[in-house]
């Protein structure tokens, strides 16, 4: 698939995960050790009134959920792009929602533009915007993803 | 820690530099494996043949190192009450094992909450440099995000 055969505006449902005290405590102790992520009875005295996921434990599990249904596309046939996506950024992280332990956010992603990149014309930019809602619906989790994708071959 | 910065040392600005951290191609495998298992992040034989030309690190994994940085350079326990978002994010170069990390922080904005009297928030841009075996020094990524900041007096 190139980007030209990617339709814009269709959400695409990438997967769940679940967060419990076990990973929120271990992600944050690697890579953000504050109270409010690490300490349950310190969170309970925090802004946040208890234990909550670091942001970037939100963000890294988008990309966990992603690279899982990339593969199962391809693994299905339904995909034949390439195996590793580049990005240049994101743009527009919104943590809405504290992530309590117990949480299941299921990822969205939805294409809604089309970029050219200047020094790399054999790629294009597909910009989606992507979200992380729980079982209610409630949205705790956007932001915009940006990822080069080969053009068709001249 | 070397302070305990608070909402008023962090005025518009003033630069912090902090942070010495090797990455090592055992973390950047094992946390793709968890989150990013792309062939570019987890297989160093077939990343050599790929377009990157060898192992990289996840851009997550950059943006939680990032983050292990500041909570250990910049911010102590209380100094941060969390972060609504990120404006950007932008992955400028890739990091590889045996690559250092060091961080600066810039104060690009700093103004008090009226309705919490507490804190204030303080837009910060973050840039993560990685400096190579041969001491090559290079931006490797940069993103501008608005914290919540306890104030001294509070």
């Amino acid at each position: 698939m190139f980007l030209e055969d990617i339709p814009l505006g269709h959400k695409a449902t990438l997967g769940s995960y679940t967060f419990t005290q076990e990973n929120i405590i271990k992600f944050a102790r690697e890579f953000d050790p504050q109270p409010f992520h690490i300490d349950p009875e310190a969170a309970r005295d925090s802004l946040y009134g208890g234990l909550t996921a670091s942001g970037w434990h939100t963000a890294a599990a988008w990309m966990k959920v992603m690279v899982a249904h990339r593969y199962a596309q391809i693994a299905s046939g339904m995909d034949a792009t390439q195996e590793n996506y580049l990005s240049p950024g994101v743009r527009e992280m919104k943590w809405l929602r504290p992530v309590r332990p117990g949480t299941t956010l299921t990822y969205t992603t939805e294409p809604f533009n089309k970029k050219d990149w200047p020094t790399r014309p054999e790629l294009g930019l597909l910009l989606s915007m992507n979200e992380a809602r729980d079982a209610e619906g409630k949205l705790y989790y956007s932001f915009v993803s940006q990822v080069f994708i080969a053009k068709k071959p001249e | 820690m070397p302070e305990h910065l608070r909402f008023e040392d962090f005025t518009v600005g003033r630069k912090f530099t902090f942070g010495d951290h090797l990455v090592t191609e055992k973390a950047i495998i094992d946390f793709a494996l968890e989150y990013d298992p792309q062939p570019m992040h987890v297989d160093p034989v077939a990343a050599k043949n790929d377009m990157m030309g060898g192992l990289i690190a996840s851009g997550w994994h950059l943006c939680a190192l990032a983050m292990r940085l500041i909570k250990d350079g910049l911010f102590d326990d209380q100094t941060s009450l969390g972060s609504p978002g990120v404006d950007e994010v932008q992955w400028r170069r890739p990091v590889r094992a045996n690559d250092r990390l060091s961080m600066e922080a810039e104060v690009l904005e700093a103004r008090s909450s009226k309705s919490k009297p507490g804190r204030g928030i303080v837009r910060f841009r973050f840039d993560l440099f990685r400096t190579d075996e041969a001491g090559k020094r290079q931006l490797a990524i940069t993103y501008t995000s608005p914290v919540m900041i306890r104030k001294r007096e509070a």
